[in-house]
């Protein structure tokens, strides 16, 4: 039996690896993601491994909110005098603070350094060697107040070198330095993106604000000296509230704040991936289908000469074994090329990678096999019950019958299986639970799979129609055979339903989004001029002292800085935004539901927005326990409940409170109200603030077309990954194709034989083939038009006030599913008009 | 192509029991108004060390009455047996065991597997039942079959004769009680043709095999024992110790 498996598959090859293709594409994607994280995961490991291998511990002030973990965990500084005391404990060899805070180079040509999305980092540099994190690669320490270190990936792209002069954006005004030297970190140019201009410790003191302070303090043990007992004994001195901790502790801290961002970089793309496997696994379900009905007579064949029906089934599965597992090893190869070619792209974008060969897991293989095969497992399974039930008298049978057998029973299934989808889908919207409206887009997607048969016969009629109209003889039977076995054709279709329902579920969802952002931004600010961070997505901060010099403009009338930082709220880390209380309505529109805005905040009272009230139960009057990193626990009252506002976020409180509970903070934004909004303000404003090249300064229409950008942006990038999918899909239809025509070699052999041209018989072909993409993305724009709708209408809480139904965009899809499925035909048109009409004729 | 000694361990030859027989076989096709009645109550028996030929016209119900007597198709109503076993009241399992053990099939056209050699054609049924091949048996019906310089090669690569004497080989691998052969002939030229019954034929008399064969083609009856005559779904008459001339006079009377 086993032999029969092995020879039918190399027997056809081609088919073989068409279906492979389908796994061997989700499971490269699936390796590749998991290699890539796993590499970065590694080489940051090492690198902050490598980086505090010295640093025997480290005195700081314990996490200031009780459930945050040691991720990200905010903490205030300590005193300065602690240092002393620290140093006078037996067996402490060296003992300094260290701080760092934002600072961001500006390039010859006047530009904000910035790399991607990554920080842009200011520290203290220590003069200590051994504990410094910072290996000097070229130039000395800083040692002056006007002296700066910079990061060697910096130097290298922008050509600086010892001795230039850089400016450098701060906390107050921007302030020029002289490079008196170029650091690594580590063995890396840079800390994965990120920039780092390191100062001595008392000018980096005066310039993030922290005088007489330090964030924490690095220390070195005497050689030889019981390290438990030197930690027993700077517990001991260390006030309440301060901690010490070894220095693999500090860096498995850090080594896990990467690894969390990485895992959520390395879940969604994951999820991109399970939709491509997910899509061929409706491919893989409808090759066996047709394979196991082609060989019909041969399964029968074998069942007379006694195989049992266990035997049979097995065969198929074992197919499905074979394929998957080659299809899986294949793209386990093709996944390592992918995260080195990523790694390579990495590169190109800034980001240096510390030296080191990639991460190959055995996970990563275990993955890859386990739902390589097992997709392919699994859709096989309902084909090779077919098969089993295929009777030994079928082989004697001289047609084929291509029996529609139990179609109620389907159409019940199915039924069911959609109806749970909605259901579950519904359920996980409402909670939101997001694994439950994953599972039921999967059950919808298998019960439409499943119903659409039913639709197959007539839909293929009426897509058909204009083809016959169109494309003569050879469109009218490229439409018949469309029509002639609706269950193939729907199977077939099935796979290019989930593609475009996906995108079409993005396209409805990113309309939406974007109409409501459009609409959010006139009903949340009524500022002339908004100013944020140049920095990818405008999320990121920026000086202090913009403000300052943005109300020094002719023409600015009002001037109002956006602040936003966390506290705790009623036990829950939260964020927290904080506006300008003078004159508020000039640059934020607050629309009050109850209470008072303004007033309550300049009373020092928290505004809660009517979601929140709404869903924690408070209303104005209510007093909750907040706690601030700085000023620790107290109660809030409540001064107002306000409609949601797309820039506030859900906790508002007013610029002078926010100012005494937060350590320098530095804005997010700052809004401008001018007199008017002519080319002269705008140029105004812009040399006002030219000294400071990390702002992006725009106009309320412009900062409304930039969000909208960002959301576009966003969803090219969904798209794309997408794409993957419907390339699968497409990989279905042209399997397909083929199949039906080897099937029907001998009625295209007989057409050539009654006078059909090659050109005819290709666009029979084609024409079949745009009558399956069409039929699959019309199902498809449907269900997704349905499931889009649904998300949106889920987030009108959060958000999405406006549901768009892009018509002009779905209508597009439909048309590229259009030429797609032209362009799937080419092959197997190809491939029919070549053959030999005395063969094909012969061929039985 | 003679039989230089009998084959080690044939079938055994004779015993009371037909080799199998059918009880008022029924088998009704379609419904409603487009009812068939392919087999119209019919009572028959295939003795042991019998070659049985099944004639009638088209339609006549020969090929059905074959397929359910063989277990691939269930009968409207009516009993039959292959031996001692009464086939309606086989489950699939018992179906299976009964086509590797029992039975051995020969068609007109579709014998082989495609994908296999000629070798692992016929060895396929014991490697199916996971026993062993009887080499020497093997390689018996391989020289007395003239198929040992084909063994390597593919259906596709064989005329129709030499696939149709790998179908007999394989039929005869696991020894079977019966062998059910369905037109065997009809897709083979007359020279071939002649072959394979004669191969037939002497497998019957020197190896004792019981052979029930469709044929609607009167000199290859006249290979058999026994010849019997369907119409209509019902048996009309037999002959035994047929001729061509005496099987084609006979179908005359039939009005075929």
């Amino acid at each position: 039996m086993w032999r029969i498996v092995v020879r039918g598959l190399l027997a056809h090859k081609l088919r073989l690896a068409l279906t492979g293709l389908a796994i061997v594409l989700g499971v490269t994607f699936i390796s590749g993601t998991l290699v890539l994280t796993d590499t970065l995961h590694n080489t940051f490991s090492t690198l902050f491994g490598k980086v505090y291998q010295n640093v025997d511990f480290q005195v700081r002030a314990k996490a200031a909110f009780s459930n945050s973990g040691n991720v990200n965990a905010v903490r205030n500084p300590i005193p300065q005098s602690l240092a002393a005391t620290v140093r006078r404990v037996h067996g402490v060899a060296y003992a300094d603070g260290t701080v760092a805070g934002f600072a961001q180079f500006v390039s010859p040509d006047g530009k904000a350094i910035v790399n991607g999305g990554a920080p842009t980092l200011g520290v203290s540099y220590d003069p200590n060697r051994q504990l410094s994190s910072l290996n000097l690669a070229q130039g000395s320490a800083p040692t002056t107040p006007h002296e700066v270190v910079m990061d060697a990936g910096t130097a290298q792209k922008y050509h600086f070198a010892v001795g230039d002069h850089v400016r450098v954006l701060l906390y107050g005004p921007p302030q020029s330095f002289t490079i008196s030297g170029i650091v690594k970190f580590g063995t890396a140019n840079n800390l994965a993106g990120a920039t780092i201009a390191a100062f001595d410790l008392s000018t980096a003191q005066q310039l993030f604000g922290e005088v007489g302070r330090y964030d924490a303090i690095d220390i070195l043990t005497t050689p030889g000296a019981d390290k438990a007992a030197v930690q027993r004994a700077i517990a001991a001195v260390l006030p309440r509230g301060d901690e010490v901790v070894t220095g693999q502790t500090v860096a498995n801290e850090q080594t896990n704040d990467i690894n969390q961002a990485l895992s959520f970089f390395s879940t969604a793309l994951l999820v991109f991936a399970f939709i491509s496997l997910f899509v061929g696994g409706f491919t893989i379900f409808n090759t066996f289908s047709i394979t196991v009905g082609q060989r019909t007579r041969e399964l029968a064949l074998l069942r007379i000469v006694g195989a049992s029906r266990k035997q049979l089934f097995r065969s198929v599965l074992a197919e499905a074994v074979i394929l998957g597992t080659v299809a899986s090893l294949v793209g386990l190869a093709l996944g390592v090329l992918a995260a080195l070619g990523l790694v390579a792209l990495l590169k190109g974008f800034g980001i240096t990678l510390p030296a080191g060969a990639l991460v190959f897991e055995g996970r990563t293989v275990i993955v890859a096999l386990v739902v390589g095969v097992g997709v392919t497992v699994v859709s096989a399974i309902s084909p090779a019950r077919r098969a089993v039930r295929i009777a030994p008298v079928a082989a004697l049978a001289d047609q084929q019958s291509d029996n529609q057998e139990s179609s109620r029973r389907r159409i019940v299934v199915g039924s069911v299986v959609a109806v749970l989808g909605v259901l579950a889908l519904a359920v996980g919207l409402s909670k939101p639970a997001i694994q439950l409206v994953g599972l039921g887009a999967v059950a919808i997607f298998i019960g439409i799979g499943m119903l659409s048969p039913i639709v197959a016969r007539p839909m293929s009629s009426v897509i058909g129609r204009p083809m016959a109209r169109l494309f003569g003889i050879s469109g009218k039977l490229g439409r018949e055979n469309s029509m002639r076995s609706p269950r193939r054709t729907a199977q077939t279709a099935s796979a290019l339903m989930v593609g475009l329902a996906l995108v079409s579920t993005i396209a409805v969802f990113g309309a939406s989004l974007s109409k409501s952002v459009t609409a959010s931004v006139d009903d949340a600010v009524s500022a002339d001029y908004i100013i944020t961070s140049s920095a990818t997505g405008g999320a990121g901060t920026f000086s202090s002292s913009v403000a300052g010099a943005a109300s020094a403009v002719p023409g600015v009338t009002n001037v109002s800085a956006v602040y936003n930082d966390e506290f705790e709220f009623r036990g829950v880390i939260s964020n927290v935004t904080a506006i300008s209380t003078n004159q508020l309505s000039r640059t934020i529109i607050l629309n009050m539901a109850s209470g008072s805005g303004a007033p309550a905040l300049a009373a020092g009272e928290l505004l809660i927005d009517t979601n929140t009230a709404n869903s924690k139960h408070l209303s104005v009057g209510s007093r909750v326990s907040v706690k601030f990193a700085r000023t620790g626990s107290s109660t809030m009252r409540i001064g107002g409940v306000f409609q949601p506002n797309q820039l506030l976020g859900s906790y508002v409180v007013g610029d002078g409170f926010f100012l005494s509970h937060f350590t320098n903070p530095l804005p997010e934004a700052v809004l401008l109200r001018t007199a008017n909004t002519s080319a002269a303000t705008s140029r105004a404003i812009d040399h006002g603030l030219d000294v400071y090249p990390n702002l992006k300064i725009q106009t309320r229409p412009a900062f409304q077309k930039s969000q909208q950008a960002q959301v576009n942006q966003l969803l090219g990038l969904v798209y794309a990954l997408l794409a993957l999918a419907v390339v699968i899909a497409l990989i279905g239809i042209v399997n397909t194709l083929m199949l039906s025509v080897f099937e029907r070699t001998h009625e295209i052999g007989l057409l050539r034989a009654v006078g059909m041209q090659r050109r005819q018989v290709r666009a029979m072909i084609r024409a079949e083939s745009v009558i399956l993409a069409v039929f699959g993305a019309i199902i498809g724009i449907i269900v997704g038009t349905g499931l889009g709708t649904a998300f949106s209408e889920s987030l009108k809480q959060q958000g999405i006030t406006d549901i768009v139904i892009p018509i002009s965009r779905l209508v597009i899809f439909l048309i590229l599913a259009a030429l797609l499925g032209l362009g799937a035909a080419s092959f197997p048109a190809r491939r029919a008009a070549r053959l030999d009409v005395l063969t094909a004729i012969a061929t039985n | 192509m003679t039989i230089t000694e009998p084959g080690p361990g044939a079938a055994p030859a004779s015993s009371a029991l037909p080799a199998a027989r059918a009880i008022d076989l029924v088998k009704i096709y379609g419904k409603d108004l487009a009812i068939v009645r392919a087999l119209d109550g019919i009572d028959v028996e295939f003795q042991r060390g019998q070659f049985t030929a099944v004639m009638g016209p088209s339609g006549s119900g020969k090929s059905t009455l074959m397929h359910c007597m063989a277990g691939l198709d269930t009968p409207t109503s009516g009993r039959t047996f292959v031996g001692d076993r009464e086939i309606g009241l086989l489950d699939d399992a018992g179906l299976t065991e009964m086509r590797r053990h029992q039975v051995g099939f020969v068609f007109q056209s579709f014998n082989l597997v495609p994908t296999l050699t000629a070798e692992e054609n016929i060895t396929l049924p014991a490697d199916l039942a996971r026993v062993e091949v009887d080499r020497p048996w093997f390689d018996y019906l391989v020289e007395q079959l003239g198929i040992r310089d084909r063994l390597s090669h593919r259906p596709n690569e064989m005329s129709g004769g030499q696939q149709q004497r790998v179908a007999c080989a394989r039929a005869l691998i696991g020894r079977p009680d019966l062998i059910f052969a369905d037109e065997p002939t009809g897709n083979l030229d007359s020279n071939s043709s002649a072959e394979m019954l004669a191969f037939l034929r002497r497998s019957v008399d020197e190896l004792g095999q019981s052979i029930v064969m469709v044929t609607h083609d009167a000199r290859g009856a006249a290979y058999a024992d026994r010849v019997v005559f369907l119409a209509d779904g019902k048996v009309v008459g037999e002959l035994l110790s047929p001729t061509a001339d005496s099987v084609l006079e006979r179908m005359k009377q039939f009005g075929s």
